[in-house]
């Protein structure tokens, strides 16, 4: 399961891709929310399914409440994508997107969930586009969770790699820092890896 | 929708709502299942606004979402948790749940771009959702009789002394009053033996006993005195029980431990003189009462010695009662010194002490009891009172009435004294 790797190189062209793609999303959201802003130069890795626990330790406060979405993708490029964003990110999203200033915890879940959509759907499509494979998205899931119970062991035995993706959204005078973990199986983590050395050959040859 | 004729059979045939919506909200097709559940039929919606039927729905967001599916040709969704229904629609479904409307799923796909129109489709999940809201609740339940138990093992940990050992005896958890008690700390005690904490002072036969108890699968109790990580000594009651798995195998012992240095301290002062520390007459009279009812042939082999201390009066009224109670207080030790181990030693009262010396004959209890006046006649008071004392002694005769072996000694004693002191003497 984790004998599948990715050199420097290949890292490098997904940072590339993921780098397209957020910001093809960011452009999305201004668009699409009416939120004029700015998303972060994303910080990407590749890690082994094994270490989700600790890397959403990593980039989250232990003893904060979060708003995960879980939104499944099938196909060739098939996995699920983790959206974690704070309770205090999720309340700005939602004043803004609601234009009320306390908004109802539904108005929040679905306000969260508006920014998954466009969010993942950007980058999981851009992904999807440069692989030439079909996707097709399932209604995400919500949970208002802990932080200690964001980790799922179904997910760990699911699936074997993660694409972390962690950055940080300005909207007007909000800040909302957001985490997406793309979770995925073996074949659509080769078939990544093989477009991405495709991609590598163009480049050199 | 004319040139689809088959598309919407098919779509009449699900178990579903669709409709067909622009970005204006005007309805380009409604199918069956909506007008059904709705009441409202396709001929009175199609073409108008869909405001007009539901001016509840948050249009700003709906066109959002219409926006989003048409901009990234993906579909957009609702929460499909939330508590606001998109169209309310009644349950026909008996239910005793407060879930009275319908709970949607809905999803809004890109239908045809060039018309900026989209499908919403509403996929009815109220069981699904009936299912969950039970779940919660039932998780709910768990966790707050997690909770209580965790609160439970706390109050447990801090207020009980636990160990619990392998069969072999080795020590895998112990309770934090435990650790407290014996001044360790867990991870000094986890992996070792439970015999670490063993005084030494107990028979072995009472470690037998338990063991032999333990391993046949029942419970022990009894007082055990343990040692602290400092090497003092502490007094415990104790109930081992032996912890078996589905399969009748023994997998661990576990153990509870009370506190009874209070009790062992109130016992000691029970039987203690409290000035000389020797046992008092009390506990002397409790053996003897024992020894004469069970009549056990390990027990019934003494002999019995009256010390009484010589002209102790004269001490008392010479140097004083200070004095007198410094004479008592060296007697004492000076007997204690002279006697084996498993002989017993007790002050009679006033001057007077009694001795039991166990498993031993006439003769040989005659020259302990020698040695015991030599070494009284060698003592001295506060560095320079010389004392002596005067010694009866008898033999216990198997099945007689203890109060006739005192009296035998009793007769040996006043023998001795009216013989000038500093004397022993034996009435058999």
């Amino acid at each position: 399961m984790n004998t599948i790797n990715f050199n420097e190189d290949q890292i490098d062209v997904l940072k590339e891709f993921m780098n397209i793609s957020v910001g093809q999303a960011t452009s999305h959201v201004a668009e699409l929310l009416d939120a004029f802003g700015t998303m972060h130069i994303p910080k990407i890795s590749i890690k082994d399914m094994s270490e989700l626990n600790h890397i959403i330790v990593e980039n989250i406060d232990k003893d904060s409440n979060y708003y995960v979405m879980k939104q499944l993708f099938s196909g060739k490029f098939g996995g699920e994508c983790i959206f974690i964003i704070s309770e205090k990110s999720s309340n700005n999203l939602g004043s803004h997107l609601f234009d009320i200033e306390k908004p109802l915890k539904d108005d929040i879940t679905d306000a969260v969930m508006e920014l998954t959509n466009i969010v993942t759907s950007s980058i999981i499509s851009r992904l999807t586009e440069e692989l030439n494979v079909e996707v097709q998205f399932f209604a995400p899931t919500s949970n208002f969770l802990q932080a200690a119970n964001i980790v799922d062991t179904d997910d760990v035995n699911t699936y074997s790699k993660i694409i972390v993706v962690s950055t940080e959204l300005e909207f007007k005078d909000h800040n909302i820092s957001a985490n997406i973990f793309i979770l995925t199986k073996d074949e659509a983590i080769i078939s990544l890896r093989d477009l991405i050395d495709k991609k590598i050959e163009e480049l050199y040859s | 929708m004319d040139d689809l004729k088959f598309p919407e059979i098919l779509l009449n045939s699900l178990e579903n709502g669709h409709f067909v919506i622009d970005e204006n909200f005007t309805v380009t097709y409604w199918n069956r299942w909506l007008s059904i559940n709705t009441q409202i039929t396709s001929e009175e919606i199609v073409g108008k606004s869909l405001k007009d039927f539901f001016p509840k729905i948050n249009y700003k967001i709906l066109q959002r979402k219409i926006r989003t599916a048409l901009r990234l040709s993906t579909p957009t969704f609702y929460d499909s948790n939330s508590n606001t229904i998109f169209i309310p629609i009644v349950r026909n479904k008996v239910t005793k749940t407060a879930l009275k409307l319908m709970q949607q799923q809905v999803t809004i796909s890109p239908y045809i771009a060039t018309e900026n129109t989209v499908m919403v489709s509403i996929y009815n999940i109220s069981e699904l959702h009936e299912t969950k809201l039970s779940l919660v609740k039932e998780i709910e339940k768990v966790n707050e009789l997690n909770e209580t138990l965790e609160h439970n093992q706390d109050i447990i940990d801090k207020n009980i002394m636990i160990m619990k050992t392998t069969p072999d005896g080795t020590i895998t958890d112990t309770s934090s009053l435990f650790c407290e008690f014996f001044g360790y700390k867990k991870n000094e005690l986890i992996g070792k033996k439970a015999s670490v904490l063993k005084s030494g002072n107990l028979p072995n036969s009472l470690y037998k006993e338990l063991w032999n108890t333990v391993t046949h699968e029942k419970s022990w109790s009894g007082e055990v005195e343990n040692l602290t990580s400092t090497g003092n000594k502490k007094w415990v009651q104790s109930r081992i029980t032996p912890i078996l798995d589905d399969d009748g195998v023994l997998i661990e012992f576990n153990a509870v431990y009370q506190d009874i240095e209070n009790k062992k301290l109130i016992e000691e002062l029970y039987i203690t003189d409290p000035l000389t520390q020797i046992y008092n007459r009390r506990y002397f009279d409790q053996l003897m009462n024992t020894i004469s009812k069970k009549q056990r042939k390990a027990d019934t082999d003494f002999v019995i010695l009256i010390a009484d201390i010589d002209h102790f009066k004269s001490i008392n009224d010479t140097y004083g009662h200070q004095v007198g109670d410094e004479a008592l207080k060296d007697v004492a030790t000076t007997l204690k010194g002279t006697l084996r181990d498993n002989d017993v030693i007790a002050r009679w009262g006033g001057e007077e002490f009694v001795i039991m010396l166990r498993n031993i004959g006439l003769e040989e209890a005659q020259m302990i009891a020698e040695k015991i006046r030599a070494n009284v006649q060698t003592t001295k008071v506060c560095d320079n009172i010389d004392i002596t004392t005067s010694i009866g002694l008898t033999k216990y005769i198997l099945g007689e009435d203890t109060n006739l072996t005192f009296k035998r000694a009793d007769n040996a004693l006043l023998k001795a004294k009216a013989s000038g002191r500093n004397l022993v003497l034996t009435e058999l």
